[in-house]
């Protein structure tokens, strides 16, 4: 009788234990989750002007040839956006490259990462293709390959050359503002945002200059100039999801 | 051999176990063609990325959540009446648990990959807590049902020193219902969270679906486990029941699903007095849409107010066919929440666009593949669970009898808590 009371004690320990542990584990992953959003030296940001935006599209033939995406996937649509007056308004949706990107947290294997300089990247090699970054995201910015892109992409030569490995079958893909671009043309003591081969193919193609690409944290980027002269709003701002890419909304007048 | 074969198809053990394994080759064909051709061969889109397979996958789950539940109730509490219904709900749980395996295998576009859910973390989310979880799980259940699989003949009189051993580790019961309690209440729970910590949904945006979630799966997976069990033992003599505690467990879940009900009832309603983009359109094709007859008969009429008079009412919970019925029906009700949750918060879409928020509407019927792939899934799991009851005697409330040595002696703290020596 004695040696079961024991044994009852220490199921209770175990049990004491076992809870003990898995709260640990919670204040832990809090501890980890409440760290502020990646800070680097450079934060990355575009600014689309859709007083400018003409909707040709060349920003999105140029991202296909330049990433090699598939003709049936756009990382970044040109969307028509309403009316003012009597102009078409259009809005180009790249990847947001959100602070606080729902993606990020929703891998379950970290798939989906940021850099330091706040672009969201994704690691096609770790992915597993669960596709609930896809379900997560308020901006459709993924496209998952439901199957593999074979062949010639239509999109070279006449707009860019890959600068990237396709993506295989299985993933979800997604725009990460050209970081190989920025990447190489850092490396080549370029700035991105002022020399065309360190700024992301969109921005370059862009035959109206409708966006343009810089450093958040740089006071004198063309970015920030533009941020501080100009009224400005991001999409969905209500979400909380801080998003890297700013619109200068359409007036009458321009 | 093959003189054997003949009488064996004429059986109806033989036609049960051809018709099911007709579904299973189909549907292995079918996988075949899904790992071949990649997940193109689904009608899945961009904007419906999750479908019928993951129903699947959370209804196989959520069937398993009768495992838990019993095991504490049995370990924890002490209530000793109810252990055959415990070992058969374990046997429904690794069941349910390998058939949502099968079903994500199918599901994620990188299936060879599936060990990086193991390797490469990301505390924060919920996906990977319910994948450790369920791997945990799966690990409890598997020792739970080895001193199962110590009834198994062949294995007693080949041999029986094996059999001795997985029989003992039916010492360990407790301790692996604790730890099931624990790994089921965070998994069961959080794959409801999965959708309702998501903002970019509005509709899923609430913390209720958590609470709903678990609430359904002790439910549906005590139901399932119950209805097997009648079923069983009226089509075989190899499965033997007691019936006073199958209907004492029919009565818990009547109540258990008016507490249910409730909730459901006050989680829908509730959303109808303010206007939201997005959660007033899938309320909307949830009650009067798409999904209503799913959410009206499905899921409240049918799911759960025919079975809670049925189970609540005496005479009618005494009748075996309606008491089957009554179980049966929770279990389908269980099935429609899940495909409904998942489907009214993907077919509307919440445009990004500056200004007033709109709303569009997709669509989604799984392809021929994923049904033909699902219905061998759920063929598996039938397949399993036969052969179970025939050869492991899962269904067999008069094993006490029959082998006291699989019976732990009962812990007497347990039955007597108050009768301690100080």
């Amino acid at each position: 009788m004695t040696d079961k009371k024991i044994s009852r004690r220490d199921l209770l320990k175990l049990a004491g234990v076992t809870t003990a542990t898995l709260v640990g584990l919670q204040v832990a992953n809090q501890a980890i989750a409440s760290e502020p959003a990646p800070a680097g030296t450079r934060q990355w940001a575009m600014v689309i002007d859709q007083n400018k935006c003409t909707g040709c599209g060349y920003c999105v033939m140029a991202c296909r040839a330049h990433n090699d995406i598939s003709p049936e996937i756009t990382w970044n649509p040109v969307l028509e956006a309403g009316q003012v007056g009597e102009k078409q308004v259009y809005l180009p949706r790249p990847c947001m490259q959100c602070a606080k990107a729902p993606c990020v947290d929703v891998c379950p294997v970290g798939a989906s990462y940021h850099r330091p300089d706040g672009i969201v990247m994704m690691d096609y090699d770790r992915c597993i293709g669960c596709r609930y970054c896809e379900v997560a995201c308020p901006y459709g910015a993924r496209s998952f390959n439901w199957k593999a892109f074979e062949g010639r992409n239509p999109a070279v030569p006449e707009w860019g050359e890959p600068e990237v490995a396709r993506r295989p079958r299985g993933v979800p893909e997604k725009c990460a503002f050209c970081y190989q671009r920025i990447d190489r043309g850092l490396a080549l003591g370029l700035v991105p945002g002022v020399d065309p081969d360190a700024t992301p193919a969109c921005v370059v193609a862009c035959p109206v200059g409708a966006r343009a690409f810089g450093d958040l944290n740089d006071p004198n980027s063309t970015v920030s100039k533009l941020l501080r002269e100009n009224p400005n709003f991001r999409l969905r701002e209500d979400l909380g999801t801080g998003p890297h890419v700013y619109y200068l909304p359409a007036t009458a007048e321009a | 051999m093959l003189k054997n074969i003949k009488p064996f198809l004429a059986s109806a053990w033989g036609k049960w176990l051809t018709f099911l394994g007709m579904f299973l080759f189909v549907g292995a064909m079918a996988g075949l063609v899904v790992f071949w051709k990649g997940l193109s061969v689904t009608n899945l889109t961009d904007l419906v990325p999750w479908g019928l397979w993951i129903t699947i996958d959370l209804s196989s789950i959520a069937m398993a959540g009768g495992a838990f539940f019993l095991c504490a109730g049995v370990y924890l509490l002490g209530l000793k009446q109810y252990q055959s219904v415990a070992r058969t709900a374990t046997f429904v749980g690794l069941t349910g648990y390998t058939m949502a395996t099968l079903a994500l295998m199918l599901d994620i576009g990188r299936p060879e990959r599936f060990w990086h859910s193991l390797v490469y973390w990301n505390e924060h989310s919920l996906l990977w807590e319910v994948t450790m979880c369920v791997m945990l799980y799966l690990g409890v259940l598997t020792l739970e049902v080895l001193p199962i699989l110590s009834s198994f003949e062949w294995l007693r009189t080949h041999h029986p020193k094996i059999a001795e051993k997985l029989a003992s580790t039916h010492h360990f019961a407790p301790y692996l219902a604790i730890a099931g309690l624990c790994l089921s209440m965070l998994h069961q729970s959080s794959l409801g969270a999965v959708y309702g910590v998501l903002k970019a949904r509005p509709f899923w945006f609430r913390p209720d679906i958590s609470v709903l979630f678990i609430v359904s799966a002790v439910a549906g997976g005590m139901s399932l486990t119950v209805f097997a069990s009648m079923l069983s033992a009226r089509l075989t003599k190899r499965a033997i029941v007691h019936d006073a505690p199958l209907e004492r467990l029919s009565y818990f879940i009547g109540w258990m699903m008016v507490g249910y009900l409730y909730f459901r009832f006050w989680d829908a309603l509730s959303m109808t007095y303010t206007y939201q983009v997005g959660r007033t359109e899938s309320l909307n094709i949830l009650t009067g849409g798409v999904l209503s007859f799913n959410f009206w008969f499905g899921e409240i009429l049918l799911g759960a107010v025919l079975p809670i008079i049925l189970l609540l009412y005496g005479r009618t919970r005494r009748n075996p066919t309606l008491r089957m019925l009554a179980l049966l029906l929770v279990a389908g009700g269980v099935v429609a929440f899940r495909w409904d949750t998942n489907l009214s918060g993907l077919l509307v879409l919440v445009s990004y666009l500056p200004g007033e928020l709109t709303v569009s509407y997709t669509m989604y019927r799984p392809s021929l593949v994923e049904w033909l792939t699902g219905l061998g899934i759920v063929a598996y799991g039938l397949m399993l669970f036969s052969l179970g009851v025939r050869y492991l005697r899962v269904v067999d409330h008069s094993l006490e009898q029959v082998h006291p040595e699989l019976i732990p002696q009962p812990v007497p703290a347990m039955t007597e808590p108050h009768s301690l020596p100080v």
